[in-house]
């Protein structure tokens, strides 16, 4: 018993954080990746995350999942209006897809670059709906609680990308043909 | 021909077109992470104990001018003498925060002011309202309290130049009324509001007011006996603090962020 309070409290130490952090490190950079679609963002968002999850450590780490508590803030980071201003300061290229049709085994390789970059040109919620649906495996519910609006409209984020990737996909699929 | 269901059909495309480009961001870098989240919060808390510090600096040197202004009179007097064209840009410095300046007996609020009398908002008496476009050098914000048989001057605050023109610029652009806030039907008794504020401009002219009206039921906004402006919150927020700011009132009740 004492030796699981010690271990509780350890939990709350300074060095738990950075022990959590080396820990979780990849699977967070990895995850703002995929939502920022890009590797200086991902380790801004990233690094801005994980300022605000030590400032407070002893209550993040004693949530029940401390991981999905700092994505959280990594995807509430990501869709604040101050850092998609901010982004407006590095325009990107224009979003067209750049994998041409490829044949044999870089075909799958060919279409997972046009499908990433297709979701680069999602809006910021939509793009962060469908990351949290298809690469985090979340319900709809608990996309709907991380982005701050209904489960509705949560579908309808993830529907309405989907729908503008099939139809970009099939357009191109046509041209391609 | 069958329809797919979307997610069905590109989910795994795009669940294994984002795992791939994860793992292919090989130049993520995630060492020293902890380290730098560390030496943010130490520098965060720092300028925060800065400016914690800071403030009880200015709150305690406020606080032994103000004993020193209270306790030698003769010292204030030579002061407001001295800079009776600026509003107190001279004698509000260092002892309250930015645009609040100390008040001087001579522009302070006449304690019988003609909106004690009621009347409404439209009784501001002619030539006594504030033509927006005229250049002002300060604000006397005046507070009253207006329930019948117990009128009296409930707080009062000046302010700067810069502070002055604020106030007037928040309003001029404002519409003729909030749409936003709610209509009454009430008894003309009902009707009267409790309180509200007078803010008295020093202008090259004269002292020229425009009157808040907040409360009752009956109108709401910023009259100059000329033209009427609606009740929005940018341009109360400038004004209403310390005891010029009210508890509440029947129109800012409907408004946020005042």
């Amino acid at each position: 018993m004492e030796a699981a309070l010690a271990a509780a409290e350890a939990r709350t130490g300074p060095i738990d954080f950075e022990l959590w952090v080396t820990e979780k490190a990849d699977a967070l950079l990895r995850f703002a990746y995929v939502l920022t679609g890009d590797t200086a963002l991902a380790e801004d968002a990233v690094q801005d995350a994980l300022t605000t999850a030590c400032a407070r450590w002893s209550r993040v780490s004693r949530a029940d999942d401390p991981e999905a508590y700092v994505k959280r803030m990594v995807v509430n980071a990501h869709i604040s209006w101050w850092r998609r201003f901010r982004r407006r300061e590095a325009p990107s290229p224009d979003p067209i897809r750049s994998a041409p049709a490829a044949a044999d085994g870089a075909t799958a390789r060919a279409e997972s670059d046009a499908v990433w970059a297709l979701c680069a040109t999602l809006p910021d919620k939509q793009r962060a709906a469908v990351v949290l649906r298809f690469y985090e495996e979340l319900s709809y519910a608990e996309i709907g609680v991380l982005l701050h609006c209904a489960e509705a409209t949560a579908r309808s984020h993830v529907h309405r990308a989907l729908a503008a990737l099939k139809t970009t996909l099939s357009k191109e699929g046509a041209e391609d043909a | 021909m069958p329809e797919h269901d979307p997610e069905q059909e590109l989910g795994p495309k795009i669940s294994s077109a984002f795992r791939s480009q994860a793992d292919a961001a090989s130049e993520l870098r995630g060492s020293g992470l902890a380290g730098e989240a560390r030496r943010r919060v130490r520098k965060r808390r720092q300028a925060l104990t800065m400016a914690a510090a800071a403030a009880v600096v200015a709150v305690a040197i406020g606080g032994v001018w103000n004993v020193a202004g209270s306790q030698s009179p003769s010292s204030s007097t030579a002061a407001d003498s001295s800079s009776k064209e600026a509003a107190g840009s001279a004698t509000g410095s260092g002892k309250t925060p930015p645009g609040i300046v100390a008040p001087r007996e001579e522009v302070g609020c006449p304690p019988d002011h003609p909106i004690l009398k009621g009347g409404g908002p439209n009784a501001v008496a002619e030539g006594t309202g504030l033509d927006l476009a005229t250049q002002v050098s300060g604000l006397q914000a005046c507070r009253y309290g207006l329930t019948p048989g117990a009128t009296t001057l409930l707080g009062q605050q000046r302010f700067d130049a810069t502070v002055a023109q604020q106030v007037i610029d928040a309003i001029k652009v404002l519409p003729e009324r909030n749409p936003d806030l709610p209509v009454f039907k009430c008894t003309p008794r009902d009707a009267q509001p409790s309180e509200a504020i007078v803010l008295r401009f020093d202008t090259p002219e004269g002292i020229r007011e425009v009157w808040v009206e907040y409360d009752g039921c009956d109108s709401a906004g910023f009259f100059t006996g000329s033209h009427t402006y609606g009740l929005y919150p940018a341009p109360l927020k400038l004004f209403m603090v310390g005891s010029v700011r009210p508890g509440g009132g029947t129109f800012l009740s409907a408004l946020k962020g005042w």
